[in-house]
């Protein structure tokens, strides 16, 4: 349960298709402990973040996996050692 | 003389002007405020004319509006909005402070010239962009109130400024939230990526003056990156032929083939396809009738978050009989854009 999967979609460019993905892994335990609390709390309740700015479009969202539960919240609501684990790849 | 005079009707000031008890110097200023008075009379009387044909003629004065500003801010590779701002953007010797600053400027021209829109707002919202956000950030977006852009990685993407028609997606972002405030999810979703994609295509073209047959109808064509290229990919999106090999992100061509929580930049596809099919079905340029009929059917009817693509489909249908009712090609070509991806 320790390990975080991560996965980066969205964007103007459309990360998350066939081609271009984003994605990252690391260890909640390797977060500080104020993003360890709010990894928690987002993995709580997801819909809790704070809502975007209205008409904001081409923002990145993040899909974080923790053992069987994925949940997909957005870029500013995302710690940024987590929004800094992706790396962007063509397949 | 204090000027309480202003209140003596002017009957009884031109009766004192003319008693002798009262000295010259008295009795002069007395004709003065007189004459004063029936200035300041007409003045209004002027002034209410004036504001009753600014009333009735507002949406003129709105083109009237000098032109938007452009501010452009850096964020030197940090995420912290909006940055520093630039005080000479337009002469900095930094490429994407100037180009974001020229092709912001020309987007807005872009409206005002072609669709008479005053900026994103149609009542010159300051036009705000900042650049070199995040590091090697591989994305360029609208946070609902500025444009941002990142460097790009420099081999998947470069630097999103460089795409004109990238910055003209992003600031139609902003147009749309203004007019139709579509959602970003379901067909509304789909909608709102097409219609940014639909007239950053359409600056393009503006900008180099292309009709739709020379026209490319790809996105994001220079913002393409080496690692990209070497794989075959020449583009994010290609209007005319979504579903292509040369395209980094690959949509539908027909309506019924997108599934329930798509990508909003993948169920775009089917009406990109549409728009340009009506384009070159019709011919001539892209922002000529069939683009005027785009943007009345983003504009032109109070807000709808949540339309469908059938709904905005219908409407465009609409449009194009109600603004070009003696040319039946426009309305034939709109519909031949919307069959072919079956709507
Ligand atoms: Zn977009």
């Amino acid at each position: 349960m320790d390990r975080l999967k991560i996965e980066r979609v969205g964007g103007v460019a459309g990360f998350g298709g066939p081609h271009l993905k984003s994605r990252g892994e690391l260890a909640l335990s390797d977060l500080s402990p104020a993003d360890q609390k709010t990894v928690e709390s987002l993995f709580a309740d997801p819909k809790k973040v704070p809502a975007s700015h209205p008409g904001q479009a081409d923002a990145f969202s993040y899909r974080i996996t923790r053992g069987s539960q994925t949940i997909e919240v957005p870029e500013h609501a995302v710690p940024s050692t987590i929004k800094s684990s992706v790396k962007d790849v063509l397949e | 003389m204090p000027c309480s005079c202003f209140i003596i009707p002017n009957d009884v000031l031109t009766k004192l002007s003319q008693d002798k008890k009262l000295s010259a110097s008295v009795r002069k200023r007395m004709v003065d405020t007189v004459q004063i008075s029936h200035e300041l009379r007409e003045l209004r009387n002027q002034a209410a004319r004036f504001t009753s044909v600014a009333a009735t003629r507002a949406d003129g004065l709105v083109t009237l509006a000098a032109a938007p500003s452009v501010t452009v801010y850096d964020c030197k590779h940090t995420q912290t909005l909006p940055g520093t701002p630039i005080p000479k953007p337009k002469t900095s010797s930094d490429g994407s402070v100037k180009r974001s600053f020229n092709q912001t400027s020309k987007v807005a021209k872009f409206y005002e010239q072609v669709f008479n829109r005053n900026s994103i707002d149609d009542h010159g919202m300051t036009m705000m962009s900042s650049v070199h956000f995040g590091q090697s950030y591989n994305n360029a977006m609208w946070n609902g109130s500025q444009m941002l852009y990142g460097d790009g990685d420099g081999s998947i993407f470069v630097d999103f400024t460089r795409g004109n028609d990238v910055i003209g997606h992003e600031l139609t972002h902003g147009v749309t939230q203004h007019s139709l405030q579509l959602a970003y999810s379901g067909d509304a979703g789909g909608l709102n990526e097409s219609i940014s994609d639909c007239f950053g295509s359409m600056f393009r073209q503006w900008e180099a003056n292309q009709n739709v047959k020379k026209a490319d109808w790809l996105i994001g064509r220079d913002i393409m990156g080496p690692g990209s290229k070497k794989k075959g990919f020449t583009c994010l999106r290609d209007m005319a032929d979504p579903a292509a090999k040369h395209c980094l992100a690959p949509q539908p061509t027909k309506y019924s083939q997108i599934t329930p929580g798509m990508d909003p930049h993948y169920s775009s596809g089917p009406p990109n396809l549409a728009f340009c099919t009506a384009c070159v079905t019709l011919g001539g340029n892209s922002w000529g009738p069939i683009g005027q009929v785009w943007y009345r059917s983003l504009t032109g009817f109070g807000p709808t978050p949540n339309m469908t693509m059938k709904a905005f489909a219908a409407r465009t249908r609409q449009v194009a009989h109600t603004m070009y009712p003696s040319t039946a090609a426009v309305s034939a070509a709109v519909n031949a854009g919307w069959t072919k991806v079956g709507l």
